[in-house]
């Protein structure tokens, strides 16, 4: 049982720790954070309080003596440096190691424990800054924030009890475009304090013919949940005070009724002293909705009505957030692996009950079958929420990565994140980690220029690098942006011509050139770091990125930097498929990289001859015979058809006998055996129990390009 | 769309960046086309940066039409820039890429 406890105590810490992280790199820039070093301070103190409650000493008194040193921070008594920050990673670190043993820990560790508390207890001696430790590194050249005492966390009245919501009216006077304000930029600053749903009125606005363009006639209601306070809202709009109107008041959160409103309209109009009690009983007496009745009775307008449902919709979210913390819980990812199994087994059986139903062509057993489809379509949805994941929990990885790898280098950058609550399956985002990892690595190492160079080139001395991830229908698009000095297209080519990889003279586009970086073997570091520069990096990108059925591309431009592109599918467990057949087999074509069917007759095929090209929505596309490509005996029907995919960057048009329809494929991988045969993915069982092959569209189509459609041609040309 | 057959729509194709000092050209502009018989429309793809006072002129002029029954809508594309700016204001929820979904989400228009 006690086991048990340890494995929750240590997956907890390993959050804690992780979220710790995050909050040291963020206190590097912000050292007068109040709010941050509070936030570091409560993590060691939970460590240090739940390890020592499972009995790991060793923990708990090297927890005990940081949470010291970092209650002095908090205090305003020591400053806060940039190697206090790096050697409290280091003690991050240590601990992340410690956590990994029973007690007591190995000797060696224990021994890198104590030498990490002297230089703790070196810091709070002087008071005023680091020792150097004895093998100096790149940190000690660091300056130190000056030892002011720590701003306390903003808030009035609330400031340890979480965000609050406030209601505001903001009504510029007409002449406030006169001072040269920009109104829209206030009011943007107004929503980036928080989380909130801005409404602007526009029904002021008289018709053109008398709108005099340099008057302000709209203003706004806001509906916004923030941990500022309330003078920091009025500090939005301090230089207009005298030009508009404003009027902000905090929002108590009322519980959830039993219809899941947390407030209900006209609680909200009355509030608002739109409308009176009585106009409110009178409406209500009505069958129809009370905003319609009120908007009927011009009591109101409908424009105030839309405002205030906006606000009830906004504290419904409010508090469906705080409730979904208190709701949740842990579950260990490999129950939640064994579920999508089962779920995958589940699809896959569902399919044979509605082949059966269909051929003995039994009524209930149908509709039983039809409802059975519908059950498990929402489990399966409902199972693969389960395992998506907000891909931000993977970004402060990185930005640790770009902080140490700068000082090793002796470059300044910053790593900039974007898109972090973008969701991705669980094991898609594992499998990212070490990708993105060499990707960043490269930029930093081939990309970002030393300060010097970079200032003499005009640009500032910090590189940024920038990690984004979007959706993008069933993709996700992460890309990593680096403000560097781009890819060098020569060196590019000279080295590839060294390599072997292609022949001395040959011509190629710049896009075919700049992807020879992934290229096994390809390196064009003078001087092999130890960083990057050894040329496994790249190509171990490409193949871990192609083995996630997502793709990779890049672009560059000489002096301003470079972006890779990853494209990676949403899940790989279960996808939405296109099953085609040729002669008794059946092949899946993955839907989301299908863009459209066509019917060809054999004979106009046939015509089309060596050219292999047709015209599909005015752009040529080449296409193949699976058939022929994969040498199935047989003769064609008098109609085939051709289904048109999207591969990276072109259309190709795949002939089969048969068009089936759309099929719930789970995806089984092929065994190691299969591992080299091109242009499939894996593989999934039908209703009947039979194996259909999935086909890797874009080796399919990179294949079609590469050898003309040679063995196409033996398909069509039969 | 149900328009007669005979007017042609007078398309007008916006660009740089449209602030309060453009707002009166902009208004003249507009009033002059809302006299002709077609439909208007008014393309952004061009346009750099939009500021509040363009913004109520563009409403103003999607009024006037309204309540002279003549039609008005946005054609091409919106630049991610000014849809990022009339989100943060609130003007539009979701982020629209072509003309007549930011037509459709922008509030009260």
């Amino acid at each position: 049982m006690i086991d048990k406890f340890k494995a929750a105590f240590r997956e907890e810490s390993f959050e804690l720790l992780s979220q710790l992280e995050d909050t040291l790199l963020e206190l590097e820039s912000q050292p007068r954070n109040g709010e941050l070093i509070n936030a570091a301070f409560r993590a060691m103190h939970t460590v240090k309080g739940s390890s020592a409650m499972f009995g790991f000493e060793t923990i708990s008194k090297f927890t005990h003596e940081i949470e010291t040193v970092l209650d002095h921070c908090r205090n305003g008594t020591l400053p806060i440096t940039k190697d206090f920050i790096g050697l409290t990673l280091k003690a991050r670190d240590h601990l992340r190691r410690l956590l990994e043993f029973d007690e007591p820990p190995p000797q060696e560790l224990a021994h890198d424990g104590d030498a990490l508390l002297v230089r703790y207890r070196d810091y709070a001696a002087s008071g005023a800054g680091l020792k150097p430790p004895a093998q100096a590194g790149a940190e000690t050249a660091a300056g130190a924030a000056p030892a002011a005492p720590v701003a306390a966390p903003q808030g009035q009245g609330h400031a340890d009890a979480g965000p609050a919501t406030y209601r505001v009216f903001w009504k510029p006077k007409p002449g406030i475009f006169r001072d040269g304000t920009k109104v829209l930029s206030l009011v943007d600053e107004l929503a980036s304090l928080g989380d909130g749903h801005l409404y602007p009125h526009t029904e002021c606005l008289p018709p053109l013919e008398s709108l005099d363009p340099e008057s302000c006639y709209c203003y706004w209601d806001a509906v916004l949940t923030t941990a500022k306070s309330e003078n920091d809202i009025r500090d939005v709009f301090i230089f207009v005070e005298d030009n508009s109107e404003l009027k902000i008041e905090r929002l108590e959160e009322p519980p959830l009724d039993d219809e899941g409103r947390s407030k209900r309209l006209g609680e909200i109009l009355i509030e608002r002293g739109l409308v009176t009690r009585d106009s409110l009983r009178e409406a209500l007496g009505s069958q129809k909705k009370l905003g319609e009745v009120l908007v009927e009775k011009k009591i109101v307008t409908k424009p105030e009505i839309e405002s205030a449902l906006v606000e009830q919709d906004h504290l419904k979210k409010v508090q469906e957030k705080s409730e979904l913390g208190q709701g949740s819980i842990r579950v260990a990812s490999d129950k939640l692996d064994a579920l999508v199994d089962l779920v995958g087994e589940l699809v896959t059986l569902q399919a044979r009950l509605s082949q059966t139903s269909f051929e003995i062509k039994d009524g209930p057993l149908a509709s039983i079958s039809e409802q059975f489809e519908r059950l498990i379509a929402q489990l399966r949805d409902n199972t693969m929420s389960i395992r998506m994941l907000p891909i931000g929990s993977t970004f402060n990885k990185f930005r640790r990565v770009v902080r140490d790898l700068s000082l090793e280098l002796g470059k300044e950058a910053e790593l900039l994140t974007e898109g972090a609550e973008t969701e991705l399956d669980k094991t898609v985002i594992e499998k990212l980690g070490d990708p993105l990892v060499h990707i960043i690595r490269n930029s930093l190492d081939h990309g970002i220029e030393r300060p010097d160079a970079r200032q003499s080139a005009g640009k500032d001395r910090k590189g940024n690098i920038t990690l984004a991830a979007r959706h993008s229908g069933a993709y996700v698009l992460i890309q990593v942006t680096d403000d560097g000095k781009g890819l060098d297209k020569e060196a590019i080519y000279s080295k590839a011509v060294e390599r072997g990889i292609i022949a001395p003279g040959q011509e190629m586009s710049d896009g075919d050139l700049y992807l020879l970086i992934f290229a096994p073997g390809f390196s064009t570091a003078k001087v092999v770091s130890s960083v990057s520069g050894r040329g496994v990096g790249m190509d171990v990108v490409k193949r871990e990125i192609d083995s996630l059925g997502g793709s990779v591309s890049l672009s560059t431009e000489p002096g301003r930097g470079t972006t890779v592109t990853l494209k990676i599918p949403l899940t790989l467990a279960i996808i939405e498929g296109l099953l085609v057949r040729i002669e008794d087999e059946h092949y899946v074509i993955p839907l989301s990289s299908v863009d459209g069917c066509i019917e060809i007759k054999r004979e106009e095929l046939a015509a089309y001859g060596d050219r292999r090209i047709l015209s599909y929505r005015e752009e040529l596309v080449p296409f193949v015979s699976l058939r022929g490509a994969f040498e199935t005996p047989g003769a064609e029907p008098e109609i085939e058809q051709i289904v048109i995919a999207n591969s990276q960057d072109m259309r190709v048009g795949f002939v089969v006998d048969q068009v089936v329809g759309d099929y719930q494929t789970v995806i089984k991988p092929l065994g190691r055996m299969f591992k080299d045969v091109e242009g499939v993915s894996g593989a999934t069982i039908l209703g009947d129990g039979t194996v259909a092959l999935i086909l890797d569209v874009n080796r399919l189509a990179a294949a079609v390009q590469r050898d003309g459609l040679r063995r196409s041609a033996k398909g069509v040309e039969r | 769309m149900p328009t007669a057959k005979n007017e042609t729509p007078k398309i007008i194709n916006l660009s740089g960046p449209l602030t309060v000092e453009r707002a009166q050209p902009l208004k003249t502009e507009l009033l002059a086309a809302l006299a002709g018989k077609g439909p208007l429309l008014v393309s952004l793809s061009l346009v750099e940066d939009l500021d509040l006072a363009c913004l109520q002129v563009l409403y103003a002029a999607r009024k006037s039409a309204a309540a002279s029954g003549k039609e008005f809508h946005f054609i091409g594309s919106v630049p991610s820039r000014i849809v990022k700016r009339l989100q943060a204001a609130g003007f539009l929820q979701g982020a629209p890429e072509r003309a007549e979904d930011f037509e459709a989400e922008l509030v009260d228009f």
